[in-house]
């Protein structure tokens, strides 16, 4: 399990900055990951999404995650072969029908890029929690950031209610619904009492928000919890220099690699570390701040340790 | 200089007779004032009138003079956004998702320009020192905490006069006393004058500086404190009477339990904490069984596993009334489905076969004979709770598990409802009932059982429960000065 603050959600590097520099980094990984097809960049992708996911979500989380996602990329690998008959290696036979080599492979890598993909949006959900969203949001829409705070508001409400109003019918035990057609006219009437419930509510919020100076001023300003700060402007310029490199270097990649008709043989080439250091990046903050806190916690105890003995 | 002035004020809603005429009324800049009064009084509208942006539709005279200013006059803009209102409900008026939007919300309204603004939530966050759930989502706050961030979101639009209708009705008692507090602070600390309208003054005595009475057709009165103050209750005078009561309440503890629950855990989730851990329960058969407990002891919890919605996951539930049962909801609105009272009488006819007859009865005994038209959002918050109580008595249940009955309600009104329990058991019906009434508990219990930590930490007759409490006890309120009223008059019958 990652490390957790008193909300429950887990600290990462990104708190120190910023929510636009978590922002920057998760779109420009997954805009890479889904452009770049190759079989390198992909496997550094996945690799780096899954050991990402399982920092942020705990290794039974992420084991959970692979259970279902493997079997995904090699059903994408058995699939592709049997739409797309082209490539050079033929394995084998079915009827009339040839399936290469190669096309298994582009399969795999396919597969595999979903793969990241999925794994990226999950990293990035649990980074970008919906305060961040919404404080993003506010800079550019501040009406679509308070509709999405009311309605986040909302669901939970009702929700509770759904419940209750379900657990009330449910508890008067001779009105409880006998047949199968009841039954549906049963739920269809908790959907109604919550309506009418809500509708009569919305009237008292309505009041409340206007009690509240609730379109009073011409202009509606926003509440920031995050500023702007001169690192976080360092931050996005060096994550800018960084993707825009590997974009280059990915571009000359792609474009040297073929999977048809022959697949082209990978070789080892200085090209692949930038992208290694992007995508494994926020793993490596986080290894650098635990070995720094390791040190400090040391240099503490050492200096509790000198003064207790002095005492 | 006074902050709330009213001359021959009076209002009338459109195509009714006036809600009251030609108020006058004098608040003193500091001042903390009650606003008692029946229900239907007025107090509400009398509120809203003097908050510009909330005035009801209708005719009025008079004057209102709010922070020594008319509110149609110039500059009210200003003013206006000087008084402050909490409304009863703390769950309504809350905005926003989480406690920092919310404390910020009204600012963001003001224009407030974003430094500004988080210096004036820091201030207010500070000064009820709810930053430790600054970050929560509202919706996981309890009642007592909704309020008071509802106060907080106010308090850092910087009012001068604070206007709160029943603020604390729907709050359990200590967190009453939290919210009354809060508010005490900010009138002697800050100066800001506070006007409350409530229909329990005796816990607000001890904080206020005058009261005013509001009657609908003898205009507004000063009244004395002294007059509103309830004693704490114990030995003395309840227990005496109690004694004369106790011999008639023991037969029914002879009674054979109908609902045995024992070693009941319950939790909502897998990830969540233990509700119930290890709690037994006997209601014996034809008794008033309450439950007591501080907020989130796992009363309601309790309730909906002896009604069967919910399933223990540890521990055994027997109900043998559960084919004749009826659950009263905390928020009488969680029961109504229909466009009139009348329809909503009758809506389980067909299942229950009750007649006619019997409607008409249920609609006369709870006052609703006249409104038998309206719709159930339009009665207020006392008759819908009669209503969604006479629904369910229509079906004629053995078992009435009631959650909060008195949630809210005035003393004429926990009258009327302690009158038809009393009449249900006397059917021979078993009630249990989850409230922190106590008061209320006091007089109707046969039994009491304390909920804590998860377990039911003691179950007592009424008057041992109540004589061995040192604390846990109860104060004389209006309810028990009108149980006793209707006691004499005869309502032992």
């Amino acid at each position: 399990m990652g490390p957790r603050s008193d909300s429950g959600i887990p600290t990462t590097v990104f708190d120190r900055y910023h929510p636009v520099v978590a922002l920057v980094y998760f779109a420009s990984v997954l805009v890479l990951a889904m452009a770049a097809m190759q079989p390198v960049y992909l496997a550094l992708a996945v690799a780096a999404a899954w050991l990402c996911n399982a920092w942020l979500k705990g290794w039974p989380s992420a084991l959970r995650t692979a259970a279902w996602q493997v079997p995904v990329v090699l059903i994408a690998a058995v699939l592709n072969p049997l739409f797309s008959s082209t490539g050079s290696t033929e394995l084998f036979r079915i009827g009339y029908r040839a399936v290469y080599l190669e096309s298994f492979v582009y399969g795999i890598c396919m597969g595999l890029m979903l793969m990241a993909v999925l794994l990226w949006f999950s990293n990035a959900s649990r980074v970008l929690t919906s305060d961040k969203v919404m404080a993003l949001l506010g800079n550019v829409a501040p009406t679509v950031a308070l509709m999405l705070s009311m309605a986040a508001r909302l669901v939970p409400q009702f929700v509770g209610r759904g419940g209750e109003i379900e657990a009330v019918q449910q508890a008067c035990s001779k009105t409880r619904p006998a047949s199968f057609r009841d039954r549906v006219r049963w739920r269809g009437r908790i959907v109604t009492v919550l309506m009418g419930w809500s509708m009569e509510d919305s009237l008292e919020k309505a009041d409340a928000m206007k009690a509240r100076g609730w379109a009073s001023a011409e202009k509606r300003t926003q509440y920031r919890p995050y500023r702007f700060r001169a690192a976080d402007a360092v931050a996005c310029a060096v994550l800018a220099a960084l993707v825009a490199g590997n974009a280059f270097l990915a571009w000359i990649a792609c474009s040297q690699y073929h999977f048809y008709p022959v697949a082209s043989t990978l070789v080892a080439w200085w090209g692949y570390v930038p992208y290694a250091v992007l995508v494994f990046a926020p793993l490596g903050a986080d290894a650098f701040d635990r070995m720094r806190w390791r040190r400090i916690e040391r240099r503490m105890r050492a200096y509790r340790g000198s003064s207790d003995g002095g005492a | 200089m006074e902050a709330l002035r009213l001359r021959g004020f009076g209002f009338a809603y459109p195509g009714e007779v006036p809600v009251f005429e030609n108020l006058d009324l004098a608040v003193e800049r500091g001042a903390f004032a009650l606003l008692v009064g029946k229900t239907g009084s007025g107090k509400t509208t009398l509120l809203k009138c003097c908050k510009q942006e909330i005035a009801p539709v209708g005719t009025r005279w008079g004057s209102v003079e709010v922070l020594g200013c008319m509110p149609d006059g110039e500059g009210t803009r200003a003013k206006a956004l000087a008084v402050g209102y909490v409304f009863q409900n703390p769950e309504n008026q809350i905005v926003c998702d989480t406690v920092l939007h919310e404390l910020a919300f009204g600012l963001e309204n003001l224009g407030v320009d974003p430094d500004a603004m988080r210096r004036r939530v820091a201030e207010a966050a500070a000064f009820f020192g709810i930053e430790p759930w600054l970050h929560a989502e509202t919706a996981r706050l309890s009642g007592g905490q909704k309020q008071l961030v509802n106060l907080a979101g106010i308090l850092a639009m910087q009012p001068q006069l604070l206007l709160l209708d029943e603020p604390t009705a729907q709050l359990d008692p200590i967190a009453e006393k939290n919210f009354l507090h809060a508010l005490f602070r900010m009138n002697r600390e800050l100066g800001i004058t506070v006007v409350v309208a409530t229909h329990a003054p005796e816990s607000m005595t001890d904080y206020a500086t005058e009261a005013f009475e509001l009657n609908g057709e003898d205009g507004i009165e000063r009244i004395p404190l002294d007059g509103l103050s309830g004693r704490p209750m114990g030995k003395g005078t309840a227990d005496a009477r109690r004694t004369a009561e106790g011999a008639a309440a023991s037969p029914r503890l002879d009674g054979r339990p109908c609902i045995v629950c024992s070693d009941a855990f319950f939790r909502y989730a897998r990830d969540r904490a233990w509700v119930l851990r290890g709690a037994d329960l006997r209601v014996r058969a034809g008794a008033i069984h309450v439950l007591v407990g501080g907020n989130g002891s796992g009363k309601s919890t309790m309730l909906r596993l002896v009604a069967g919605v919910l399933e223990p996951e540890r521990g055994k539930v027997e109900n043998g009334l559960r084919r004749r049962q009826a659950l009263l909801p905390q928020d009488p609105k969680a029961l109504f489905v229909c466009d009139s009272v009348l329809d909503e009488l009758r809506e389980w006819q067909k299942a229950c076969g009750f007649d006619d007859a019997a409607v008409d009865a249920a609609a006369e005994r709870f006052g609703l004979a006249d409104a038998l038209g309206r719709h159930p959002f339009d009665l207020s918050g006392g008759q819908q709770q009669g209503l969604a109580f006479a629904k369910l008595l229509l079906t004629g249940p053995d078992l009435l598990l009631l959650d909060e009955p008195t949630k809210g309600l005035d003393a004429p009104s926990k009258v009327v409802l302690a009158r038809e329990l009393e009449r249900l058991r006397d059917r021979g019906a078993t009630i249990v009932v989850a409230t922190h009434d106590l008061s209320f508990a006091s007089v109707l219990a046969d039994e009491l059982s304390m909920l804590f930590d998860g377990e039911v930490v003691s179950t007592e007759p009424t008057e041992a429960f109540f004589s061995r409490n040192l604390f846990y006890r109860y104060r004389e309120d209006g309810f028990l000065r009108a149980w006793a009223a209707s006691s004499s008059d005869g309502g032992c019958i």
